[in-house]
């Protein structure tokens, strides 16, 4: 049956406020790291404090000895290699924490010290083989991906104009306030249940169930509320694996979330990306071809750090690329909201403003110029499709910001303005996907006799209204208001769900959630239509009531529903990206967004510091859901895109391979007093139906404001986070500000 | 603590009760800071030996000791170790867990209570330091499903989003509030200057913020905003 969004629509794109908030706000909302049972452990992890290391000898007899200790899990085994700081040795529990950290402090360890590099630039001039071997090799530095497109030589040769330059990201860490970690408890039939601060309940649950070897219906995970994840909590992890290893030794609940310095160090960090790049244009500023040659570290792992194949990003320019990953001894990579967009729209949006001042051109114009048209066989075959619409979507994101931003006004040559504290405005742009998932996403729903409706999945909200989503929703076709509707969320029994990552679960669920109101309607439809005399195909939902097109009569909502007598109206609707793609599904979720942010600062070139004082957002995700929280989105993404403009970096120490700022006064967050005025403006296009928003937001917020910075000063910082330091240096490097 | 006359002194002499009424010298002695003033005071290391066996202060812990705590008005008992933190001791020993643990070294601000109407980062106060004193925390701005004025705001205006931190600034801003119940924006801004926010919820706050300044007259006699 072909699925569609009510023609009407009453709630869906309406504000609607957050339904647990004032659990939350008033701290009676139950947080994994907020669950304690009865009996339940403290545990804690032993790490390696080198950064790389062998262990020559390991020693717990004097822990175990200590007060409260009842259960230690051996991670590693004496001879076995470490590769960073902060990798996970073993674990113990005990009655207390302080007597847990009191025995840990007791394991007797002893390491040979092996040689480390943690600083990326450092292998690029000696590879110094610290890692653990990949089909025999020890290479920090992999052999370089390379690809180039068919015009490119010619591009080069063409242009009228080149520019070049260096520009980069650093590692930079999650940063969730609520530490990864998970509290576990067995019970007597070997059934465990788990209290997880994760962005994938269905998943972590199945992942405990193949480590301990059970089956999956004996391994419940439970997320209601979640303080933060941004890409890096997608199971239980080492850590919530020893935790329900403790809890099975010691035969009684265990606690194990990562302490702070733990959570920087172990719980996920993003990607560096640093690069020289190369842009040739014509005279009148059309981009002719593009070069990019970078590196950056997925840590100890493997991945790229950029998206090689969105290099240049969102504009389709002739190009040649490369990448050369370099293995370092850190923690491995995590996926980190928009995983790569941010790297590769620095490398690509940085030098188009740097091309725009040669070109003494606006940077805007330059952009216009520059975006990717519309393609012509998406706009046959798939007519919401991203590709169909892109240069429309661009066109129009850009013309809502200049008004926004009165970018007319405000743009000036860079480095033009007057004073010791020069303003400056700049631009960026970026793209997301955002859509269905493969796998099957369900939400049940259930309409009783009194009325009262639940709405039910495993799926989770972090944070983002998932949960007031799928109220809205369900009330929206029910006639009902939101809070109506009782949720049971976050707790695997509850069907199938996906990890929320990807921007994906909003236009996973949501359809999913549609489904289930529809046919739990027409459950009820079919099961109260003889009681009240009517035929149910002449039956609808009118607001808080149900009326009988045929005779006119109609019934309140709880009186149609005490029709039921008995029984109950159920039914349970699923979602995937497949259902999404099928005809008679189109425009119920789609893919694929724009995005367009201007921000403007002031800079102090004195001292370097810089103030931004006003950025806009100009956002598409298809059919706005709840416009509150859309809107909270955004600019929850926008200022986190601030603070990886002005303040957040790991630094790691080259000598003791450790990072030097694992806390929150050296790792830089921005307080509300940083926070410029944010101007969001929703580009709503009902018609593509649902796409999700997380991530695409955070993109292009350090591009917009690095390149206001360039405007602000005519020279160029080339690396965030734009800290004084580096604006002097910059200044210095071009003979000062005036 | 100066660096001037009042080391010279310890050795002799208490500098009178702390405010949790354990007198300083016993503080330091139990906390084990006593060795290291000793020695900044240059007093031989026998002397400082020997002066806890002329004293007749109690010493306490390691070992667990009773702990009474006046939260949100009810009095809560329990035993911790004397260096238990405020916060470790309401969330981990009195199931009161409105206050987050999140940098647990008094940067972050998620912890904030309030101490005898002020807030503080329950991270950097010993729990024992906090008997005697009104320990209000999130949990109490909710009376039977009634919102104060504050987390109110957070939920209208949308000002949280993992939510995580958010009792830390509704604590702080409460306080700010009640401190001065005519604050500008920029004044409330100030007050939750300690606090971090992760999600990026700051637009929203100044949303709230404003909208509760407007309001004023109400919040300075902790009327109830429905």
């Amino acid at each position: 049956m072909a699925t569609s969004w009510p023609k009407k629509r009453r709630l869906i794109g309406a504000k609607v406020q957050r339904l647990d908030g004032p659990a939350k706000a008033t701290g009676k909302a139950k947080y994994s790291y907020d669950i304690n049972r009865k009996g339940m452990l403290h545990a804690v992890l032993l790490r390696c404090p080198y950064a790389h290391a062998k262990i020559k000898s390991l020693d717990t007899a004097a822990a175990e000895k200590m007060s409260g200790v009842k259960a230690i899990h051996p991670i590693k085994k004496v001879g076995e290699e470490l590769f960073w700081a902060g990798e996970e040795i073993l674990g113990l529990a005990a009655d207390t924490e302080e007597h847990a950290l009191d025995a840990v402090r007791a394991v007797k360890i002893e390491y040979e010290v092996l040689p480390h590099l943690v600083k990326e630039e450092d292998a690029l001039k000696n590879d110094p083989q610290t890692v653990s071997p990949v089909g025999g090799k020890r290479n920090n530095v992999l052999a370089a991906k390379e690809a180039a497109s068919q015009g490119f030589e010619k591009g080069m040769a063409d242009a009228a104009v080149t520019v070049e330059g260096s520009y980069g990201v650093p590692t930079i860490c999650h940063q969730c306030l609520e530490s990864h970690g998970l509290v576990a408890e067995w019970n007597a039939n070997g059934e465990l249940t788990v209290w997880a601060s994760t962005q994938a309940v269905t998943a972590t649950a199945a992942i405990l169930a193949g480590h301990f070897r059970i089956p999956a219906n004996k391994v419940k995970c439970i997320t209601h509320y979640m303080g933060g994840g941004f890409g890096s909590k997608f199971g239980p992890d080492i850590q919530g694996i020893v935790a329900a290893e403790l809890a099975r030794k010691a035969n009684a609940p265990v606690k194990l979330m990562l302490d702070r310095a733990s959570e920087i160090t172990a719980g996920g960090c993003r990607p560096s990306a640093y690069g020289k790049v190369k842009i040739g244009a014509t005279k009148d500023g059309k981009v002719t071809a593009y070069e990019v040659d970078c590196y950056g570290t997925p840590g100890v792992g493997l991945s790229d750090t950029v998206t090689f194949n969105a290099l240049p990003y969102v504009y389709p320019f002739e190009h040649k690329r490369k990448h050369v990953r370099i293995r370092t001894n850190t923690q491995l990579q995590r996926a980190m909201r928009a995983p790569n967009h941010p790297q590769n729209c620095a490398l690509t949006e940085f030098i188009l403003d740097d091309l725009a001042a040669k070109l003494e051109m606006d940077p805007m114009q330059l952009r216009l110029k520059n975006l990717p048209q519309n393609d012509p066989n998406a706009m046959q075959n798939a007519p919401h499709s991203l590709p169909a619409l892109r240069h429309t979507i661009y066109t129009r994101e850009i013309e809502i910001a200049a008004a926004l931003s009165k970018w007319k006004e405000k743009w000036h040559p860079p480095g033009k303005t007057p004073g010791i504290i020069k303003h400056g405005i700049g631009m960026a742009l970026h793209t997301w996907t955002g859509q269905a998932v493969p796998q099957r996403n369900e939400c049940t729903v259930i309409i009783s006799a009194d009325g009262s409706v639940t709405a039910r999945t495993s799926s989770q909200d972090l944070g983002t209204g998932q949960r007031t989503v799928t109220a809205l929703v369900t009330a929206e076709i029910l006639g009902l208001e939101p809070e109506q509707i009782t949720l049971q969320f976050g707790e695997s029994p509850n069907g199938a769900s996906s990890g929320s990552g990807g921007s994906t679960t909003v236009p996973s669920q949501a359809p999913a959630t549609l489904r289930a109101a529809t046919a739990a309607r027409d459950d009820l439809f079919a099961k109260i239509a003889p009681k009240l005399s009517a035929k149910a195909e002449d039956l609808v939902i009118e607001r808080g009531k149900v009326v009988d097109r045929a005779s006119g009569k109609s019934w309140d909502w709880k009186k149609a529903c005490a029709a039921l007598g008995e029984e109950k109206a159920q039914a349970t609707g699923f979602w995937t990206a497949a259902e999404s793609n099928k005809p008679e599904n189109k425009d119920v979720s789609s893919s694929g967004v724009g995005g367009v942010q201007i921000a403007e600062v002031l800079v102090d070139t004195e001292t370097g510091v810089v103030r931004c004082t006003q950025i806009v957002a100009v956002q598409d995700c298809g059919m706005v859901v709840n416009r509150l929280t859309c809107e909270s989105q955004v600019a929850g993404g926008v200022i986190m895109g601030l603070n990886y403009a002005l303040f957040e970096e790991r630094i790691m120490d080259r000598v003791t391979g450790r990072q030097v700022n694992p806390d929150m006064e050296f790792y830089k967050l921005g307080g509300i007093e940083d926070m410029p005025k944010i101007l969001v403006y929703l580009h709503d296009m009902p018609e593509r139906g649902v796409i999700g928003v997380g991530e695409p937001p955070v993109i292009s917020t350090h591009a917009a404001i690095g390149n206001a910075i360039f405007n602000a000063l005519g020279v160029r910082v080339p690396h965030t986070p734009f800290t004084p330091e580096r604006v002097l240096a910059a200044l210095a490097a071009k003979g000062g500000g005036q | 603590m100066n660096d001037t006359g009042e080391h010279n002194h310890l050795d002799q002499q208490d500098v009178g009760p702390t405010e949790a009424g354990l007198s300083r010298r016993d503080f330091l002695r139990t906390s084990g800071a006593a060795a290291t003033v000793a020695a900044l005071a240059e007093v031989p290391a026998a002397l400082a030996e020997e002066a806890p066996a002329q004293s007749p202060a109690k010493a306490i812990g390691p070992e667990p000791v009773q702990l009474t705590l006046d939260v949100n008005g009810a009095a809560m008992t329990t035993y911790v170790e004397p260096r238990v933190t405020l916060l470790d001791a309401l969330r981990n020993y009195l199931d009161v867990t409105g206050c987050k643990r999140v940098c647990d070294r008094g940067t972050c601000g998620a912890c904030t209570v309030m101490v005898d109407g002020k807030p503080i980062y329950s991270c950097t106060l010993l729990a024992l330091e906090a008997e005697g004193k009104k320990i209000k925390t999130a949990e109490s701005l909710i009376d039977g499903g009634k919102l104060d004025a504050v987390p109110a705001a957070f939920v209208k205006h949308d000002a949280q989003q993992c939510g995580f931190c958010t009792p830390g600034f509704v604590v702080a801003m409460r306080a700010a509030f009640d401190q001065n119940p005519n604050a500008t924006p920029a004044e409330i801004e100030e007050a939750l200057s300690g606090n971090i926010c992760r999600c990026g919820t700051y637009q929203q706050m100044r949303d709230a913020i404003v909208a509760l300044c407007k309001n004023q007259p109400g919040l300075g006699t902790r009327k109830k905003e429905g």
